[in-house]
């Protein structure tokens, strides 16, 4: 294969690498995965009140993945952050803010409570919703004891609605049996307590001895998927607190969208301009170079929101505008460095390989350097610069794919042809005054 | 057409003593006036009201005042207001966002709040001093691998200048620093060295047989060599960033105003820090030594 026909496979690969893209970002409102600071919604970090170890952050983390589901929330993210000293927690396009942080918030004391056990007044108070003061109850076990809880469709057609099933483990179990046929009788109730207040109070229809327990109650999907949630969830073995609390209104967020996406197409359009003016002829195949470098880096940013891998906040539009200068930066020195070469007396076809060739390796090398020291940037910084870090990084390698599969390639077959015969429409008439 | 000259090296005791006043006042500034921390490192709340066109600062000031805010600092923005207080209580500082909003009217979409405990905002500047040492070592082995030790410290040198010129600023207008201005000063010490780079590449070519000719007359031949690249690749880089600056919003804005410094910065001291300072380096060795006993009737080898 000579290199004619493999710069023609170039820019062929461009071509398919084009069309990648575009299936990969379209639609673009769709496949791309907006942060919260675009799209509203709420921002938690919560970090322990003392210092504990990665085993009990894991779990604290479990507890309020199972909290935050419960709220029948969609797309919602909870995730360990800054060294898994914190945990985060974003719930996109929440309405009411305050019942979200009331449930991250509770301590999660998870007891249970023999209604019979309490005083005739306190027993006809006891529903959901109640809240016990301290110390007016003794509860015969908590939630450690419980092994699995889950919300699931009543086949039974008495109670219609949806169930929650619990199991418990051996002391659990034991206990359980005791109680449920001491009040198996009486259909006495118990009351599921969580932080003193009453979450559910179901009467005991039959003596429990094997722990495999069905708790039903009419209850919607929703309400069945919170209860066994709280069960589940039980007690937070850490103390967490808000470390930072960030409710961001929907408008709010597309404004600042709006004006990035404006922003980012003004910029490129007044950078095609420049370019055009300035490097005539070559500063069109820019355009080209430009264009082709914004729907791959869209692409591949899209691909990786698809797969879970990339969120668009700000920052990001930030690091996407300052790519598009790194882009065209590209551009610059493959031009200049061919028509450097042109004005030492090469002809176009020769200055277009050697000069496209040192001028990929100089803006490799500049690349790198950029690359290098976003590197750190993505691994230990937390929040906003790790986007930015990451949006940066992935411009990079876009750039310097559009520069070799494109930029180059085209300078090279049209440096035989028309280049050659045009050279003024160019800019790189030869014989300069530094020659 | 006729190329331009300019003799950078032959003065650049002038653009050392230009970098050298403009980093005497950043310095001044942030030992006098200080940085202008945003909650994000002191922990607070900020209430942001948008869409409030009608209201004035000082019914905004009584608003706070009114929902319980102790000391409000009411700041006007494009298109709102930023109340920022003390508050560290989540619950708190939702209810007074709340109650500023009924009093003036604002619907629950137009507001957002953020409250930040005290010790985040030291997790996050910690963990930014951490990448930015990386980055810095990151740079230095990367240039001392491909080039070589002398084009690397003087690389950081001139990205350590941008640095302090562009948080010297930040302290000169008072500007509030926020972990997105700290997110863009990272971003600008990679950027920062990419014209450095340019140039040290072309140095480095150049100096390959390198006769009749000082080091210092052959980096000054190098600068203008690459001239047009190093004014087009700024002009290509400032003006994106320059939009963003402009119509971005506030919070795009506030990356944006840090990347236009630092990019100017960059691109100054890449030619006018960076360059000069590799080649008195350079000329102390001996062979560079040699050749500038022979040759250096003129800075300039025309």
């Amino acid at each position: 294969m000579d290199a004619r026909q493999r710069n023609f496979l170039a820019v062929a690969g461009m071509v398919v690498l084009l069309v990648a893209a575009v299936w990969s970002f379209w639609p673009l409102n769709k496949t791309m995965r907006q942060g919260l600071d675009l799209r509203g919604g709420l921002s938690v970090i919560l970090t322990p009140t003392t210092s504990v170890d990665a085993a009990a952050m894991q779990r604290a983390l479990t507890i309020m993945q199972s909290r935050v589901n419960g709220l029948g929330v969609s797309e919602a993210t909870v995730q360990l952050e800054n060294d898994n000293k914190a945990i985060l927690v974003q719930i996109p396009g929440i309405e009411d803010p305050k019942a979200a942080l009331a449930a991250i918030g509770q301590t999660g004391q998870l007891e249970f409570v023999e209604v019979a056990s309490l005083d005739t007044t306190t027993q006809s108070k006891v529903e959901d919703g109640y809240v016990f003061a301290p110390g007016s109850y003794t509860a015969f076990m908590n939630g450690s004891v419980i092994k699995s809880a889950g919300a699931a469709a009543s086949n039974d057609v008495a109670t219609p609605g949806y169930v929650v099933n619990m199991s418990f483990d051996a002391s659990g179990t034991a206990t359980w049996a005791t109680v449920t046929t001491r009040n198996a009788a009486t259909k006495g109730r118990i009351a599921i307590l969580l932080d003193r207040r009453v979450v559910s109070a179901p009467a005991v229809e039959e003596a429990i001895v094997g722990g495999e327990t069905r708790i039903s109650g009419n209850f919607s999907a929703d309400e069945a998927r919170s209860l066994a949630a709280i069960l589940e969830s039980g007690a937070l073995p850490v103390d967490l607190r808000f470390s930072q609390t960030e409710v961001v209104g929907p408008t709010l967020g597309q404004d600042s969208l709006q004006q990035g996406i404006l922003a980012a197409l003004i910029g490129l359009g007044l950078v095609a301009i420049y370019l055009a003016i300035y490097y005539r002829g070559l500063g069109v195949i820019a355009w080209f170079s430009l264009g082709f470098f914004v729907i791959t880096y869209i692409g591949v940013l899209a691909g990786l929101s698809r797969v879970g891998q990339y969120t668009l906040t700000l920052p990001g539009i930030a690091g996407i505008v300052l790519s598009i200068g790194l882009a065209a930066d590209t551009s610059i020195l493959i031009f200049e460095r061919f028509k450097e070469e042109i004005r030492m007396g090469r002809t176009p076809r020769t200055s277009a390989k050697s000069g496209t060739k040192h001028a990929i390796l100089t803006s490799l090398d500049a690349d790198a350097v950029t690359f290098a020291s976003a590197i750190p940037l993505f691994i230990f910084a937390i929040g906003p610069v790790k986007g930015f870090a990451l949006t940066l990084m992935l411009g990079i390698v876009c750039d310097l794919t559009i520069a070799m599969l494109f930029t180059r390639p085209i300078v090279i077959l049209l440096a035989e042809s028309v280049i050659a015969k045009m050279p003024t429409l160019f800019g790189v008439k030869g014989g300069g005054a530094n020659a | 057409m006729r190329r331009p000259y300019i003799d950078f090296m032959g003065n650049r005791r002038w653009l050392f003593l230009a970098s050298g006043i403009v980093l005497l006042v950043a310095i001044a500034s942030l030992a006098i006036r200080g940085l202008n921390l945003g909650i994000e490192f002191r922990g607070g709340t900020v209430i942001t009201l948008s869409n409030v066109k009608s209201a004035s600062i000082s019914q905004v000031r009584t608003a706070a005042t009114k929902a319980g805010i102790a000391e409000p600092q009411v700041q006007s923005s494009a298109s709102g207001f930023k109340v920022r207080s003390a508050e560290t209580n989540m619950t708190v500082a939702e209810k007074n966002a709340t109650d500023i909003a009924a009093t003036l009217n604002v619907p629950s979409t137009d507001y957002q709040v953020s409250t930040i405990g005290p010790e985040w905002g030291n997790n996050i500047t910690n963990a930014a001093m951490i990448a930015l040492a990386v980055s810095i070592l990151a740079i230095l082995i990367y240039v001392s691998v491909r080039f070589e030790y002398k084009m690397a410290v003087t690389g950081v040198i001139a990205l350590a200048h941008d640095v302090v010129i562009t948080l010297g600023l930040y302290a000169l207008i008072g500007r509030e620093l926020t972990p997105n201005t700290l997110a863009a000063l990272l971003t600008i010490m990679g950027y920062s060295l990419y014209d450095t780079i340019v140039v040290f590449h072309r140095i480095r070519e150049n100096s390959k047989n390198l006769t009749k000719r000082t080091f210092m007359q052959m980096a000054n031949d190098s600068l203008n060599q690459v001239l047009a690249r190093w004014i087009n690749t700024g002009l290509s880089s400032l003006i994106p960033v320059v939009c963003l600056l402009l119509i971005g919003g506030a919070t795009l804005g506030d990356f944006a105003f840090a990347l236009t410094i630092g990019l100017i910065s960059g691109a100054y001291s890449s030619v006018a820090v960076a360059s000069p300072l590799y080649a008195m380096w350079k000329e102390r060795e001996p062979r560079y030594q040699a050749l500038a006993k022979k040759y250096a009737t003129s800075a300039v080898s025309k």
